[in-house]
């Protein structure tokens, strides 16, 4: 497993979801989410390490921000592992 | 020169606005449209804006505040959103064309004008109560009067469209970033506002705030975003916010909100009333001279008209121009407001300032209105 992708439904909500993660102390980079994990066509995405995803889903729970789906990268490709 | 034209656009402005704006002309690509330096620095540049006027105007998210070019083109897309033929909207005796115009544009709308004495907030609330009892679709105000620098009640006039159920749109051009202006205490349905006046951002700038989750598009485009739907995205901002954006304008503007939430809103409201009233004490000294103000300042912020006996005003206007001074004359794009007021026909001289104007340069107006006036008695 390389890293996750969450995905946002906006620029503006991957920057939210990025502060927050920050604030807490998680490093993360906003990016185009690739085509495979894009049916509707263009959007962004969040990009975590592998050891943090349970702690940033809590810290965007409590910043009440919801990624539409999570995906895992693995060698094989995308994986979705949460809506 | 001496500019009183603030009410129009803030000429003067924080060096690190134009500094900002240049920039951005040189380095900053499309905000959302790319993965590369170039767009996002955009992407900062924006997400900065929108968060720094977030916390200015109480918006819960930084989603809430999108950009548009001016107060009109919010106040269009507020207006059209929430309005449709049929409609009873009811409004100030304020209002400027930017507001009046696109509901005149809307077939078959019932307006109710809420004609009422100026600087008389009490009344004003009454009225507007009044309005309230019937069937109303929609209620559209200004927080302060363009022409006579009048500051509506708006907190109250929030309170009773909130009691009704009543969707609010607030035309916010002459009190954002001098007046406290918060959707979370409003409870609005869209607050639209300049970025180029009390926000001190560059000309092609304004943010409408939505306190609707999602509002109906007026600008259809590409967005950067869900692009094989042809539908405009269901979310803020994008779903406001079609084609390129002034990046220039916001990259400007963010430096100007932040002149302005460094300074204090509070304080650029009590200098721009001492100013005024320096200005207007000055002018009560000439008996040609006809105020519009309350001599309180409660309820005035700082933009202040007169006529003066004998004078068309675009004649003062011009005599204060050759010698110096920006004011501007006329109706304002106002006629409401004028046909309210009384001045309708004569229209009115407006002077309107900003944080970077001074005492003596209200003095010096004074000086000169004075001999321009004394010069023309003579003949």
């Amino acid at each position: 497993m390389e890293y996750y992708l969450l995905i946002a439904r906006s620029i503006t909500y991957a920057q939210r979801m990025q502060r927050a993660l920050r604030q807490a102390g998680i490093p993360s980079g906003i990016l185009r989410a690739p085509a495979q994990v894009n049916p509707k066509g263009c959007s962004h995405a969040v990009r975590i390490g592998p050891e943090d995803l349970t702690r940033a889903q809590n810290v965007l729970s409590a910043a009440k921000l919801q990624p539409n789906h999570i995906y895992a990268k693995t060698q094989q490709g995308y994986e979705e592992v949460a809506p | 020169m001496i500019y009183f034209d603030a009410g129009a656009t803030t000429l003067e402005k924080p060096l690190a606005v134009s500094r900002a704006a240049g920039q951005a002309v040189r380095t900053m690509a499309s905000p959302g449209r790319g993965g590369y330096p170039a767009t996002r620095r955009a992407e900062e540049t924006a997400f900065a804006c929108r968060s720094e006027a977030a916390e200015l105007f109480g918006c819960a998210s930084p989603e809430q505040v999108v950009f548009t070019s001016n107060a009109t083109h919010g106040l269009n897309i507020a207006i059209h959103s929430l309005i449709k033929p049929g409609c009873r909207v009811v409004l100030s005796g304020y209002e400027h064309n930017a507001v009046t115009r696109p509901l005149h544009a809307i077939k078959n709308v019932e307006l109710t004008v809420i004609d009422t004495t100026l600087f008389q907030p009490r009344q004003a609330v009454e009225e507007f109560a009044r309005a309230l009892e019937g069937r109303v679709d929609a209620v559209v105000c200004t927080h302060v009067s363009n022409v006579f620098g009048y500051v509506l009640p708006i907190e109250e006039i929030a309170q009773l469209c909130r009691d009704k159920n009543v969707p609010l749109i607030v035309d916010a051009s002459q009190s954002a970033g001098v007046l406290p202006v918060r959707l979370d205490r409003l409870g609005a349905e869209f607050i639209a506002m300049p970025g180029h006046k009390g926000l001190y951002g560059p000309q092609g700038t304004g943010l409408l705030l939505c306190g609707k989750e999602h509002p109906e598009p007026f600008i259809y485009g590409g967005t950067g975003s869900v692009s094989r739907q042809q539908t405009m995205p269901e979310d803020l901002p994008d779903r406001l916010e079609a084609g390129t954006h002034n990046m220039p304008g916001i990259a400007g503007l963010l430096e100007g909100l932040r002149f302005v939430r460094r300074t204090g809103t509070d304080r650029i409201a009590r200098h721009e009333r001492a100013i005024i009233a320096a200005a207007a004490r000055g002018l009560r000294q000439m008996p040609q001279v006809h105020l519009y103000q309350d001599p309180t300042m409660e309820h005035q912020a700082g933009v202040l008209s007169f006529t003066v006996d004998g004078w068309d005003c675009e004649e003062i206007g011009s005599r204060l121009a050759a010698a110096g001074i920006a004011v501007r004359a006329g109706l304002h794009c106002a006629p409401l407001a004028h046909k309210t007021a009384g001045t309708l026909e004569s229209g009115t001289v407006r002077i309107s300032v900003s944080a970077f104007n001074t005492l003596q340069q209200a003095e010096e107006f004074v000086r000169v209105l004075r001999r321009v006036i004394r010069e023309n008695a003579r003949f």
